[in-house]
């Protein structure tokens, strides 16, 4: 096992890691930004190492000055949390000529995987159902409409290169494919240099399931049961549960064995996540592997009792997995709601600032992976992310009623979040009855607004507050002045 | 004593009388209560509002208190001290009359200099704030009469990006009669 690891991000991820590495007994190295530094990941490891300007290519993306700090504190592994360079197949192979070791798959099963097309051919060649859609990328409409017209209308055309919502676009007539696809490449090319696109079917009621896999160097591979992300807004999740409402025992057998197959196909190494479409007539069809960890992995770990990171650290160092596919068994039900720094009610723009307060729900399976505290400033240059909230239950209806209960007692002052939103997707019917496909928000909650019902009982917390305030000006007054001013002793007054 | 109180624009007043110690009774348009409350912290209020507890999180804020209760977050302000602090502003535009971001941010791009003429709803500044874009409008037709920023500077809510110098309203109404 490793005796020190550093870990190259930021945040509530970087915070994660370092738990386990601490119940192992591992060394922890943080590095951080000029604006991260009293940060918490920082001020709960052993070491850090400050790398710079906060734009992240000086500092969490810049590959030279993040081996640098591995190499001046020694650290012998360097885990990339997700985001940033966790799926950089760069920065994993200049790891493995360091003689660090990357804790994810190996540089060439990034790449490999990174590549959309690529990864749809490995799938294939290893028999795994792939989505119906072109094996080859390209920008000529005229060769895009015929490969339209073979795939059956509607299509979705993707980016070869990226995703993130960039250079996507569904059809549905012949009509407008060549225009589309103009468009498409367009906004691929800018987004990520590559116009090359290609076409796949696009299925209207369709639900995101992703199933979690570890694999050790040695060939074993399993996976460790499904999560549905199908909740999402301009295509990133914000609602991920488990086990999945659509899923049958028949359905997880099946599913289970094409994501192992699809690790073993690729040579798969440590932990990842082979993502899966489930349209309405319940067949599956391969989309992608996210060759890092997750943002929702918590779901997983609460149902099974599995340390992803500890099975990670422990691949990572050589190990075989101790882990057998039949020991894998799922009790009870999880969900993850992700807080954001979020105004829900404007357009859920970016709402960064300093966060007054915060007070965290507890109580029987609660959990919260989170990256603040109070009086931390939430820098602008970063994912607004604020925590993952994430509960676990003996069935879905009890665990969608334990998170309504936890979101509604977590406290963030300072910042706007989506709280409310949240609380609403979880208690509307469609959810509860599990009817969730991935165009959920824009169906049920496009023009969503908050429900303000105690707007009166507001107004007499604000009279109460009001004529207590200076129980708050006296503790600030003690700190920074010597003689308080009788302006600030005087209490309140107003002219009447 | 009465405070006239908003909440999502609407203003009511609130009478109330402070018994006891931790005791008040009010009236809120005819609705009586009587509370007992307990400062728990700094932060959390713990309220008996005829007969029914309540917790409550309150922060002072720019816009008044941030109330929090049952997860929602209520914006409170008093009529009184908005009437006190806020200054005239040029009536019958729906856009913000300062161009000023709205959250600390990093400019992207300036699109107008010094002595430029723009019209209403020109953009005039490219901000990004946590990977969004976000673009600042002009409110008036009107002309530049200084930039006060550059791209890559960090800014913050208040501080004044550009200055427009609106058209004067006479020369509009000349031209339009002409």
């Amino acid at each position: 096992m490793f005796k020190k690891i550093l870990i190259a991000n930021r945040g509530e991820i970087a915070r994660r890691v370092l738990f386990t590495c601490r119940e192992m007994g591992v060394t922890t190295v943080a590095v951080y930004s000029d604006v991260d530094k009293e940060a918490i990941h920082v001020i709960e490891a052993d070491e850090a190492v400050c790398l710079g300007d906060a734009e992240p290519s000086q500092s969490y993306l810049n590959i030279d000055k993040i081996i640098a700090a591995a190499k001046q504190t020694g650290a012998e592994g360097i885990h990339p949390g997700y985001g940033f360079l966790a799926e950089n197949a760069e920065f994993a192979a200049r790891c493995e000529q360091e003689g660090i070791a990357f804790i994810g798959p190996p540089a060439q099963v990034i790449r490999d995987l990174g590549d959309k097309i690529t990864a749809r051919n490995i799938m294939l060649k290893g028999g795994v159902p792939v989505i119906p859609g072109m094996t080859q990328a390209g920008a000529n409409p005229k060769e895009m409409a015929k490969a339209a017209e073979e795939i059956g209308y509607p299509v979705l055309i993707k980016a070869s290169a990226g995703g993130g919502g960039k250079g996507i676009r569904i059809v549905r007539t012949p009509a407008e494919i060549e225009e589309s696809c103009v468009a498409a490449s367009r906004e691929a090319q800018s987004a990520f240099g590559d116009g090359t696109i290609y076409l796949e079917k696009f299925f209207d009621k369709a639900k995101h399931i992703e199933f979690q896999i570890l694999a050790d160097n040695q060939g074993n591979a399993i996976h460790v049961l499904e999560r549905e992300c199908s909740i999402q807004r301009r295509h990133q999740k914000i609602i991920e549960e488990t086990p999945s409402p659509a899923v049958t025992p028949q359905l997880r057998e099946e599913m289970g064995a094409a994501a192992v197959t699809a690790a073993k196909a690729s040579g798969y190494v440590n932990a990842g996540t082979v993502e899966f479409l489930l349209d309405k007539d319940k067949k599956f069809y391969f989309l992608e592997v996210n060759t890092r960890l997750q943002v929702e992995h918590p779901i997983t770990e609460m149902i099974t009792g599995i340390d992803l990171v500890r099975e990670q650290l422990k691949i990572a160092a050589g190990e075989p997995l101790t882990l057998k596919q039949e020991d894998i068994v799922g009790r009870g039900h999880a969900i993850e709601c992700r807080v954001y720094a979020e105004d829900p009610e404007n357009n859920f723009f970016p709402s960064p600032g300093k966060i007054v307060y915060i007070r965290e729900p507890s109580g029987p399976g609660v959990r919260n992976d989170c990256g603040v505290y109070t009086g931390f400033e939430v820098p602008v240059n970063y994912d607004p992310i604020i925590s993952k909230l994430v509960t676990h239950a003996g069935d879905r209806e009890q665990n969608i009623q334990r998170m309504v209960k936890s979101l509604k007692e977590y406290i963030l002052l300072g910042i706007k979040t989506p709280i409310p939103f949240l609380i609403d997707v979880l208690q509307s019917q469609p959810f509860q009855k599990g009817e969730v496909y991935t165009d959920f928000i824009q169906t049920h909650f496009q023009d969503w607004k908050p429900q303000f019902k105690d707007e009166d009982i507001a107004r007499l917390v604000y009279i109460v507050d009001e004529i207590n305030a200076n129980r708050r000006k006296k503790t600030a007054v003690t700190a920074d002045n010597e003689i308080p001013s009788p302006f600030f002793t005087l209490g309140n007054w107003r002219l009447n | 004593m009465e405070y006239k109180l908003i909440v999502n624009k609407d203003t009511k007043p609130v009478e109330f009388d402070t018994v006891d110690n931790n005791h008040l009774k009010a009236t809120i348009n005819e609705t009586e209560y009587t509370l007992d409350y307990s400062l728990v912290s700094d932060r959390q209020i713990h309220l008996t509002v005829n007969g029914k507890g309540v917790n409550a999180f309150v922060a002072d804020g720019p816009e008044g208190k941030c109330i929090i209760i049952n997860g929602i977050q209520y914006i409170v302000q008093d009529e009184d001290v908005l009437n006190q602090s806020s200054t005239k502003k040029r009536g019958g535009s729906n856009l913000p009359t300062e161009i000023t971001p709205i959250t600390p941010s990093v400019v992207i791009s300036v699109l107008v200099k010094e002595g430029d003429r723009v019209k209403k709803g020109q953009s005039v500044v490219v901000l990004s704030a946590m990977k969004m874009e976000i673009t600042l409008s002009s409110a008036f037709n009107g002309t530049v009469t200084a930039v006060n920023t550059q791209d890559g500077d960090k800014v913050a809510p208040g501080d004044i990006l550009v200055d427009i110098e609106a058209d004067d309203e006479s020369t509009e109404d000349e031209k339009s009669e002409a």
